[in-house]
């Protein structure tokens, strides 16, 4: 038996050895398996909650401490190339201009195609690309249970808000809610019983379009204790699914300005 | 022979790290427990082992029952809505605490006797 430091520790007990009760070798490896299996299991834990752990940070916070960190080292990188296209593009669009302004017909072609870009982005088109879609369905959870009353286990307009938000600021390039394209002036507001988008009802379940990163959107819905982990703790049936061809549809309704003037140079002075 | 429980240890923490999926992040706090149990019975063990009243039969069932007790009652916690976890954690930290101390007491004072 090799020596530890200390005497009598491992091949039995102090008091025992000091009794000449010593239980001698055999017991010293009785005591040796147990001990060896609870540390085997004990490891085994230790290796399932480790594991668990790293898999959540990795998945969750550390998605959302990655996309921080590395927006701010790209984001400045980002904005000066997009303003150099930008420059790049208004020059050859000048250069453009000026070449056919000559033929009448290059210019209203010129100008048709910059209508059709405004129209995407007023939602006067409908669009299709890469994206996700989302569906909130109802909890399962009734009044009374674990929370409260029956207002905390309803979809509220301003979770809508909220999501619709999320997509946004996640770079989704087109958004539809239940059917109806969000604009810069959608509104999704509640009334009465039902929730209003653009001036139309829509109820339960609800079904965001989001055209955008796949990746990105999915992330930015899924962020840790973001509008859908409350609504998941809440038991909403919450359901994101990629999808590579998403169409939403034009705005029903095309904005119309009465009081609003556009300013121009010789307006505004 | 102080390596064996060690290798036991880093050979379960390994097969499990490198071989099992992650479990759901709900599961968390009761695998937590668990393993505060389980410390909890280790040391409990090392101190019955010096005071010479170590048996394998407590032992071993001390391990596992505690270690489901502990989860049992982090689990009721939470479908009750009282954080028993909190309570099984206090416990069991005053618990091990007392433990190695205790060890750590036995060891010098075995050292000591050595010595002299």
């Amino acid at each position: 038996m090799p020596r530890t430091g200390v005497p009598g520790f491992w091949r039995g007990t102090l008091r025992q050895s000091e009794a000449g009760m010593n239980t001698g070798w055999r017991s010293g490896q009785r005591w040796m398996a147990a001990m060896a299996g609870v540390c085997l299991v004990l490891g085994a834990l230790l290796g399932v909650q480790v594991r668990s752990q790293q898999q959540r940070g990795a998945t969750e916070s550390g998605r959302r401490a990655q996309a921080l960190v590395g927006g701010l080292l790209t984001g400045a990188r980002i904005q000066v190339e997009n303003q150099q296209a930008e420059i790049e593009r208004l020059r050859e669009q000048v250069s453009r201009y000026e070449k056919e302004a000559a033929d009448e017909k290059g210019m209203t072609r010129l100008m048709k195609e910059e209508l059709q870009n405004y129209r995407v982005a007023l939602g006067l088109m409908p669009v299709r690309g890469p994206g996700i879609e989302l569906t909130l369905g109802d909890s399962t959870m009734r009044a009374g249970d674990t929370f409260g009353g029956q207002e905390v286990y309803v979809i509220h307009d301003w979770d809508l808000v909220q999501i619709a938000n999320e997509l946004w600021a996640a770079g989704a390039e087109a958004v539809a809610l239940n059917g109806q394209r969000l604009v810069a002036g959608s509104a999704i507001v509640c009334s009465a019983r039902l929730i209003e988008v653009n001036g139309v009802a829509i109820s339960s379940p609800f079904t965001f379009l989001a055209i955008g990163d796949k990746a990105n959107l999915m992330s930015a819905l899924n962020i840790r204790d973001g509008s859908l982990d409350r609504l998941r703790v809440l038991q909403f049936q919450v359901k994101i699914t990629p999808r590579d061809d998403i169409v939403i549809p034009a705005l029903a309704v095309s904005p119309k300005y009465k009081l609003a003037q556009p300013v121009t140079k010789e307006t505004s002075k | 022979m102080i390596a064996i429980p060690l290798v036991a240890l880093v050979v379960g923490f390994t097969a499990v790290y490198l071989f099992l999926p992650a479990i759901p992040a709900e599961w968390g706090v009761y695998v937590s427990v668990a393993v505060l149990a389980g410390l909890d019975a280790l040391i409990g063990g090392l101190r019955a082992r010096l005071e010479g009243v170590f048996d394998e039969a407590v032992f071993l069932s001390g391990f596992f029952v505690n270690m489901v007790l502990a989860t049992v009652l982090a689990y009721l916690g939470d479908k009750l809505g009282v954080e028993m976890y909190l309570a099984v954690v206090v416990a069991l930290g005053i618990r091990i605490f007392t433990n190695l101390g205790r060890v750590r007491g036995l060891l010098i004072r075995a050292r000591v006797e050595r010595r002299a």
